[in-house]
């Protein structure tokens, strides 16, 4: 029942949230430098007769807000026009790329969900010793390096001079896709798996040291115990704590890696775009990038309500 | 003894040399040595640093990895020093328990109670919650009202219990309690120890007590070891103990200790040891020239409460409190957490706006004139200015005037004086100050503005007690100078010692006022009553018996 | 993304924070010899000597057009480095006293000033520099104004939640006893204790902005083509991966170092200045 309620708040949130930002994207026409028709035409010059077909077409002649409940009216329905490069349209060009880089970034999450909660763990558990040390280091390198520096290192070491990953390209069939991915999807999580690392390490070594770990052994609790209930599950939150900006991260990281690695996702899509100045394409594949953003905000927050009974009884109560 | 297990007589537990040392090899713990019989129970007195809690660890094997062990410390016949884990994973809980100081961080806050004491306890479904329940009633409370709940929707009072029922659910024969209520509010104090004083008996448990306050050390136990600076000063017979004990340590630790039936002449402890301190004064003594009874500050009415955060109801903090306080007179709150004192104390200093009612000072005295001496030394100070600059600041603030630097020197060496510090100290960091010296330097520095009403909260609760006397004795020079004083405590020893009237608050609202040493020799009221019988009197009487209070009652802490 | 102060690991081995000391030396020396020359060349092109793997004329060899890896890298220094420090600069300078004001004030100051916080942390900076960056044309400087803004959230809200600590510590209480003004209070009391968290902010926001700024110059959308930025100098390399791959490996091992000595330096910093206190 309550949780129908914070839910219905939450979908409340997030549809007001995408108004604001479809506004702020349909409002780049008249942002932008040039006019809009011309904008809207391309570099090529124009006859009057165009610029006039153009006004028509997008009813340039009406009052601004009515422009954008037509605009809206249509990105409703995933209309978002069509591509001013090719005369695609834009909502089969968004449904193509997406396929890629949702992919890329499910796979980004798996590798992190494998690595970052175990390493983590083990440095908190011997904070100061020598696993501890080398993993800290290297976080700490990772954590701060840019995505595409990393990845070409990842590149350069694992598919030009070992030659076990392809260096670029998608690939076909699920093996193969998982082959070409593996270097992309390593580059993405290896800044984010760095981060969380660094934040469960710390937690891990907070509960290593608390009076309720001590207490369970001086009463003789079950060292399996201790490490799943006490340890894993209290070192798991900031992983889930995370998870909002983690995923948020992953969809938008993309956009570097993808251009490193010559896939063709989301993210080149919106980079052609934007350097074409192809306007309905950024529109489109901005507000459906903001869209899995915060749909990802919301599974993460859902999650962070499902294990920490604090946070449910401030949110539900 | 009717744990029956092992020979009788033999001991349960024995400790010969024990050492415990950091990894820079200096000894923290140094040739401690003492046993322990089945049933028995020994108390570990000691200050802060003493080393007790340490030895404690060291006996359950628990030391933090960076410091080591060596000697003998055996239970039974097991041997822990050097012992693996193994070994002596199997031993605690039914052998050796413990049971820790801080209620609110000795529980998993991820988990429900009844998985907290499933963790240890055998069986499954049914039979389980079964069992489960029993203990929750055990340590006295109505199992419905905790079964499902988690350790921070508990008060501090039941945290402790829970804690109780985890570490004695495998009915140990030897319970290691690290000042186990020193957490707790006076009251709760007191019912907790006699819930492990009454389980100890059902249980024929042994149990080695580990206390800072040679009072509930004699109540409770057999035998004492008195610690300091990580090694033993005295050990004996409990009745050693209660007649002064031989050592000249011992006998400092008992003079420390404030009567709460009478007032001393001096505070500190070698003029108590002298035996000149130590004798009674009449109550009213410390006024000094001026004082009398035209009221300073007059508080009419007082209501506070706090807005609620997120769903939770409001508090009302104080509830229509009034009081007056006469010039040159100390007046003394005594409350336990929770009862509005240190409210009071903001609202009276203006760091609190109150809902309704008013605080007014006698025309003349500006708001600078009322300072505070805060509770917790540690923050009492900018970390990041020198004693001086704070010192400074306060005879800047005061003066209005430009005065030069060698006035203002001189000013601070003469007031550092006067609360007993070098006037080098005025050179130093705050984080290279003792507990007891920052609060010396808080202290200096509100009188640094001379003010006409010193408000103190807690100003000791958080020293030693060797300290606190110190303390104390110098806001009692500065009361003799003519200081009006408004002083918070939830210690009745201590407001015996600086004060004369008291108001006793509860929950809010005031329950009971009138001269300090009627209010303490004769209370009329229940809840007052109550609060005297909770100061721990060393007798053994003091232990025994009923819980004062029906438990289980969410408010108990 | 940034670290955040809460997860610094315990302590790091000095000789790491030495290293990290001298590679940032290394770097501010590579900007001083950037801007002096000293016979630098990093533009001719001589395509006779194009795409060329180390050698003793070139160390690190050569690029598309023949221009020199090495000299690039080194005049690539400044280019790189000087506009992250100047959005850094600027972040903190608008994040401190914004944050010592919401604390001090609280209500409604403190709400609104944190409610826009929030709205602009939620905001997927690199994307909103992507599209304002390519659609308005403004290039570099455009970007790195737009992510000052971009940056101040994180900074304030440290900043703010530290300021707010101190601010109710009894030692606060005094000084307001004392009769201390609410500016005094601010920059004589809270300021100094602030300290750590400003000069670990500093860092933080600066590798941030490093990479932000440094991977539009990657995406072709910061730094003109043919700039020495190691981002552009990266992408343009990356398809001379096989024939010399130090054309593109020594600009991303400079990034990844000098991100890696910041964050080695606030850390330390942070701690260090931390101990110092009580």
């Amino acid at each position: 029942m309550k949780i129908a309620v914070w839910l219905g708040r939450r979908l409340i949130a997030i549809v007001l949230q995408l108004l604001i930002i479809s506004f702020l994207t349909f409002s780049l026409l008249f942002l932008m430098p040039g006019s809009p028709e011309q904008i809207l035409i391309g570099p090529n010059p124009a006859t009057a007769e165009q610029l006039e077909s153009i006004r028509e077409r997008y009813g340039l002649n009406e009052p601004f807000l009515a422009q954008y409940a037509d605009w809206l009216g249509a990105a409703v329905h995933l209309d978002f026009g069509t591509s001013i490069a090719n005369g695609e349209e834009v909502s089969s060009l968004l449904i193509e790329r997406s396929g890629v880089t949702v992919s890329l970034a499910i796979y980004a999450i798996v590798l992190l969900l494998l690595l970052a909660v175990p390493l983590g763990l083990v440095a908190g558990a011997r904070a100061g010793g020598t696993a501890d040390r080398v993993i800290s280091a290297v976080t700490t390198m990772l954590v701060s390096a840019p995505a595409f520096a990393t990845g070409l290192l990842l590149l350069y070491v694992f598919g030009v001079v070992l030659r076990w990953f392809p260096i670029f390209g998608f690939g076909s069939g699920f093996t193969d896709v998982v082959w070409h991915l593996t270097l992309p999807a390593a580059t993405l999580a290896i800044a984010v798996i760095a981060l969380i690392v660094r934040q469960t390490r710390a937690v891990a070594a907070t509960i290593v040291r608390s009076d309720y770990v001590l207490f369970g052994r001086a009463r003789g609790v079950a060292p399996w115990t201790i490490w799943t209930r006490y340890l894993l599950r209290g070192s798991s939150m900031p992983l889930v704590t995370s998870m909002g900006l983690v995923l948020g991260f992953f969809l938008t990281g993309t956009v570097v890696v993808e251009r490193l690695f010559s896939i063709p996702g989301l993210g080149s899509l919106l980079i052609n775009a934007v350097s074409t100045k192809d306007l309905p394409v950024v529109q489109g594949a901005t507000i459906l990038v903001s869209f899995f953003v915060l749909l990802a905000n919301l599974l993460a927050d859902a999650s962070h309500l499902a294990v920490d009974p604090r946070v449910r009884k401030a949110v539900l109560a | 003894m009717a744990s029956g297990n092992g020979r009788p007589g033999a001991d349960l537990l024995s400790v010969e040399g024990l050492r415990v040392t950091g990894h820079d090899g200096a000894a923290l713990v140094d040739d401690v040595t003492f046993s322990i019989r089945p049933g028995e129970t020994v108390a570990l007195v000691g200050e802060s640093g003493s080393g007790k809690s340490l030895t404690a660890k060291a006996i359950a094997g628990l030391l933090p990895r960076n410091l080591t062990a060596s000697g003998s410390i055996r239970w039974r016949e097991t041997e822990v020093v050097g012992a693996r884990e193994r070994v002596l994973r199997t031993l605690r809980g039914p052998q050796v328990s413990m049971l820790l100081q801080d209620p609110f961080t000795l529980l998993n806050p991820l988990t429900p109670v009844w998985r907290t004491l499933a963790e240890t306890l055998p069986g499954r479904g049914a039979e389980l919650r079964l069992l489960i329940s029993e203990r929750i009633s055990d340590v006295g409370i109505e199992p419905a009202r905790a079964r499902d709940r988690y350790p921070w929707e508990l008060s501090g009072g039941m945290r402790q219990r829970i804690g109780l029922a985890a570490a004695l659910s495998q009915s140990p024969a030897l319970l290691l309690a690290d000042e186990p209520t020193t957490a707790l509010d006076a009251t709760t104090q007191r019912d907790v120890l006699r819930l492990i004083h009454r389980l100890q008996r059902g249980h024929g448990m042994a149990m080695l007590l580990i206390t800072h306050d040679l009072r509930i050390a004699t109540s409770m136990s057999d035998r004492v070891v008195v610690m300091a600076k990580g090694g033993i000063v005295e050990s004996g017979d409990v009745d050693d103990l209660r007649s002064g004990g031989r050592q000249e340590y011992t006998r400092r630790l008992w003079a420390a200790q404030l009567p709460v039936d009478r007032r001393l002449a001096d505070l500190r402890v070698e003029a108590r040891l002298d035996g000149a301190g130590a004798a009674p004064v009449p109550d009213a003594a410390t006024g000094g020239a001026g004082a009398g009874t035209t009221p300073i500050l007059v508080v009419r009415e007082l209501s506070k409460s706090f807005a609620a955060r997120g769903h939770g109801e409001g508090v009302q903090a104080l509830d229509r409190v009034g009081l007056e306080l006469a010039r040159g007179r100390s007046l003394g709150v005594i409350g336990e957490s929770g009862s509005g004192k240190t409210t009071l104390a903001r609202c009276i200093l203006g760091l609190e706006q109150p809902t309704s009612g008013t605080v007014e000072l006698t025309p003349g005295i500006a708001r600078r004139q009322v300072q505070c001496v805060f509770q917790d030394p540690y923050s009492s100070l900018n970390p990041s200015h020198s004693i001086g600059f704070a010192l400074a600041e306060a005879v800047r603030h005061r003066a209005g005037a430009p005065l030069s630097r060698r006035e203002v020197a001189a000013e601070i060496a003469a007031t550092l004086h006067s609360v007993g510090l070098d006037a080098s100290f005025a050179r130093r960091r705050p984080e290279t100050l003792s507990g007891g010296q920052r609060q010396r330097v808080a202290i200096a520095r509100a009188l640094l503005l001379r003010p006409e009403i010193l408000v103190c909260d807690e100003p000791v609760a958080a020293l030693d007690l060797t300290v606190q006397s110190q303390v104390l004795q110098v806001l009692r020079d500065a009361q003799a100078g003519g200081l009006s004083m408004v002083f918070i405590t939830h210690d009745m020893s201590v407001a015996r010692q600086l004060t004369d009237e008291v108001i006793v608050l509860h929950k809010g609202r005031i329950v009971e006022t009138g001269p300090t040493a009627s209010v303490l020799d004769d209370p009329q009221h229940e809840y007052t009553a109550r609060l005297l019988a909770s100061v721990p009197s060393g007798d053994r009487e003091w232990i025994a018996g009923p819980p004062l209070q029906r438990t289980g009652a969410m408010t108990d802490g | 993304m940034s670290t955040g102060l809460q997860t610094r690991p315990a302590r790091q081995s000095s000789a790491l924070v030495v290293l990290a000391l001298a590679f940032a030396c290394l770097v501010a020396g590579l900007c001083v010899v950037s801007f002096v020359g000293l016979g630098l060349d990093p533009q001719t092109q001589r395509l006779l000597e194009a795409r060329q793997p180390p050698t003793p004329g070139h160390w690190l060899g050569t690029d598309l057009v023949g221009r020199d890896v090495l000299a690039r890298v080194v005049h690539g220094a400044s280019v790189t480095v000087i506009g992250p420090a100047a959005v850094a600069l600027g972040a903190v300078a608008i994040a401190v006293p914004l944050a010592l004001v919401a604390a001090e004030r609280g209500g409604v100051v403190d709400a609104v000033v944190m409610r826009t916080s929030d709205t602009l942390l939620a905001l997927p900076s690199i994307l909103v520099i992507i599209v304002i960056a390519g659609l308005f044309g403004g290039g570099y400087w455009l970007a790195a104004a737009v992510l000052v803004f971009l940056i101040v959230p994180s900074g304030l809200r440290i900043a703010r939640s530290v300021a707010l600590g101190q601010k109710n510590l009894p030692y606060q209480e005094a000084a307001r006893l004392i009769g201390a003004s609410t500016p005094r209070r601010m920059f004589v009391h809270t300021l100094p204790n602030l300290l750590p968290t400003i000069v670990a902010t500093l860092l933080l926001d600066f590798v941030a902005a490093l990479v932000a700024l440094s991977s539009l110059s990657f995406l072709g959308l910061g730094a003109p083509p043919g700039s020495t930025d190691w981002g552009t100098m990266l992408a343009e390399n990356l398809r001379l991966i096989e024939q010399n791959p130090w054309a593109c490996l020594a600009p991303a091992v400079m990034l990844v170092l000098t991100a890696y000595s910041a964050t080695t330096i606030g850390d330390w910093l942070h701690l260090r200045l931390e101990g110092r206190r009580g």
